[in-house]
């Protein structure tokens, strides 16, 4: 008996399916090489400054997105934790307290949680959150900025061009590395390799 | 397509429709909101807190001495409530160098407490957060080594600084308030205990944000206060603490942080108060005294830290931060009785607007520092003249901003104090910002506390460290 396997010749049906799925195979991988690469250590995402934000509200208004990628993010060990706070009440406000009247965010983003006498704590809500900025406002102009915006990068598709980058006013958007793609106010700052600043 | 095969697809259609349309229209949109109501924030009811507090019950006598000197500055803003130093100093024209010298420095408690000056020494109402006191203390000018120390126990919790007011003092006496609205009356130089009053124990003074921040008036033999509360404004006997007449409170205003400011108008003389909720004049003297004689709620804001200007022709300046902006009013005497007219209200960028301090009247125009939401000239040094407080005569420029720190006047020079410690020399003139010198003196933040110079010495502070320069030449 001959152990010698006898060759079949391939005929070219077979040959093209082998073909093809070589192909195939290749390009999955090389998409998935690509896909990995596209947000390497190298790359680039978009943030703002919040040293440079003058909260025009344009945030709110010109991301691709609805609602838009930019969002409030509170660096609470810079807060003062006031009864009277600048960014979640109006100016003027009848009194400080939850009622709708007087609060300054217009989606109710911010809660408000009493602490102990005088102090309350404020999170941001960020579902609600439209990033409109106002009050980013409030807390700059009348506390001690701890409310503050940034892009999320759970929500942007990182544009090539930025749509609110090109409008900013400011020109508080800038391309930051991948590898650190937050600029936290606080104590924060040190560790804005974090992806997740809430 | 016979004719009962399109009468049923018809039929079908329209129960569709009416059922849609009970379904849109029993459906509420909106069911799934959530009422913003208020209480959500868990609120407690109740203030700080009730404590026993025995004003004055602790004395420290440290042994120091302090040599005798002339000058004084013997309460806030000064002895003609202007924050312009009277008293001619001498003092240099631009700093090289180390100077202007730090002569002594003294750490103090979380605060925006001043200084007063009176003869060699100096007076400060701080917070000991050690031994939680309200601690009047006693330095001397020369080396600021403390010479005694009158303090009682008081529970102060941190809340953008504990101590913020001015001791007024005269040649015998010294007054303060507390960051709770106690009142304390000792005597100058032994720092012993005259009098207490605890406002809000006697009249009801619901504490403002962040802590009172009143300073005493003490007019002749009386000191003048404005609890809030029951009463609007009061007057008590500097030597023995007892009241000698009170001003209900029918407004139910409250007390702000801003200071009484005397005026005299077609001779009546009174005292202006800028409250939370209102302006008034209070009768100073004659058969009326103790009554209002004007007040307005058109001036109606939550936080008004900055005391009223009193300009010519009964007009009077008000502002405040916060969004507030400002207001000039006039007083009009109108027979036995006095209007108030509402000549200009503007927001914060439309014009000048302070959000702490008290703009300084000078050479007929008013000099003062924009607040954060006063637009472009945001944080500027800014100088108008009462006709029109709303066109900048001019501004410091956008490289020249400044915080919401203090700003005084002597001897043509006008120091300004940054938040984070610098502080800039200027001459103060109509046709321009003239900067003189400018340097970084202290390391700390929120250098809010008022300034006070005597004898060519500068007292200021951050929030914990108070130094004294030499400025003169």
């Amino acid at each position: 008996m001959n152990a010698k396997k006898e060759h079949k010749p391939v005929d070219r049906r077979k040959f093209i399916q082998n073909g093809m799925r070589l192909t195939l195979g290749a390009s999955l991988v090389g998409v998935t090489g690509l896909a990995s690469l596209k947000l390497s250590a190298n790359d680039y995402v978009w943030q703002l400054d919040p040293f440079k934000c003058v909260y025009c509200g344009r945030c709110a208004d010109y991301c691709v997105l609805t609602p838009s990628a930019v969002k409030c993010v509170h660096a609470y060990d810079l807060c003062g934790y006031c009864d009277l706070c600048g960014g979640y009440l109006k100016p003027d406000a009848n009194a400080l307290s939850t009622a709708a009247e007087n609060q300054l965010c217009p989606t109710a983003a911010i809660k408000r949680k009493f602490v102990e006498d005088p102090y309350f704590e404020y999170e941001i809500e960020e579902d609600l959150c439209i990033g409109c900025a106002k009050c980013v406002e409030g807390c700059s102009s009348f506390g001690n900025g701890s409310l503050h915006l940034q892009v999320r990068h759970d929500l942007c598709v990182n544009c090539n061009e930025c749509s609110i980058a090109r409008v900013c006013p400011a020109d508080a958007f800038e391309r930051v590395p991948v590898s650190s793609p937050y600029k936290i106010k606080g104590d924060f700052q040190a560790e804005n390799n974090n992806p997740d600043p809430a | 397509m016979n004719k009962t095969w399109i009468n049923s697809i018809i039929g079908l259609l329209a129960i569709v429709g009416v059922v849609a349309f009970g379904f849109w229209l029993s459906k509420d949109p909106t069911d799934d909101f959530q009422a913003s109501l208020p209480g959500a924030d868990n609120r407690q009811a109740g203030n700080l807190i009730q404590e026993i507090v025995r004003i004055g019950e602790n004395f420290n006598l440290f042994g120091a001495k302090a040599p005798e000197m002339n000058g004084t500055w013997s309460r806030f803003r000064g002895k003609n409530f202007d924050n312009i130093v009277s008293e001619k100093q001498n003092l240099k024209d631009t700093w090289t160098g180390d100077e202007p010298e730090i002569l002594w420095s003294v750490e103090l408690g979380e605060g925006h407490a001043g200084p007063a000056i009176y003869k060699g020494k100096v007076y400060l109402l701080d917070y000991d957060e050690e031994s939680r006191e309200d601690a009047l203390r006693c330095f001397s000018l020369a080396d600021g080594k403390e010479i005694w120390r009158r303090s009682y126990g008081v529970h102060v919790k941190r809340n953008h600084g504990m101590s913020r007011t001015v001791p007024a003092v005269t040649e015998d006496y010294v007054v303060t308030i507390g960051p709770r609205c106690h009142v304390m009356c000792v005597e100058r130089e032994s720092g012993n205990l005259v009098w207490g009053l605890d406002l809000v124990k006697e009249y009801g003074t619901e504490i403002p944000q962040w802590y009172t921040a009143q300073c005493p008036l003490i007019d002749g033999d009386q000191v003048i206060l404005a609890p809030g509360g029951s009463t609007m404004m009061m007057a008590v006997d500097l030597r023995t603490g007892e009241k000698l007449w009170e001003c209900p409170n029918t407004m139910q205003w409250k007390m702000s942080h801003s200071s009484i400011i005397p005026m005299t108008f077609q001779g009546k003389k009174m005292y202006v108060y800028s409250a939370d909720g209102g302006v008034c004049g209070i009768s100073a003297s004659g058969e009326d005294e103790g009554k209002v004689l004007w007040q307005s709620n058109a001036w109606n804001h939550s936080v008004v830290a900055p005391s009223p200007v009193v300009l010519e022709d009964g007009r009077i300046f008000l502002t405040a931060g916060y969004g507030a902006g400002g207001m000039m009013i006039r007083i009009v005497q109108n027979g036995e009785q006095f209007d108030v007219e509402v000549l200009d209200e503007y927001q914060p960028r439309e014009g000048l607007a302070c959000e702490q301090q008290t703009p300084i009247v000078w050479k007929g125009h008013l000099f003062g520092i924009l607040p954060k939401d006063g637009g472009a000239n945001r944080n500027q040094l800014v100088c108008v003249h009462p006709d029109d407080v709303k066109t900048m005569v001019w501004t410091s420029g956008k490289d020249h901003r400044f915080g919401l720190g203090p700003y005084l006047i002597a001897d043509e020079k006008m120091y300004i104090l940054d938040d984070d410690g610098t502080l800039t020399m200027i001459k103060p003139d109509p046709s321009g910002y003239i900067e003189l010198a400018q340097k970084k003196i202290l390391d700390g933040h929120d250098a809010w506390g008022p300034l006070a110079i005597a004898d060519g010495r500068l007292l200021m502070r951050d929030s914990k460290t108070m130094v004294c320069l030499a400025i003169g030449k």
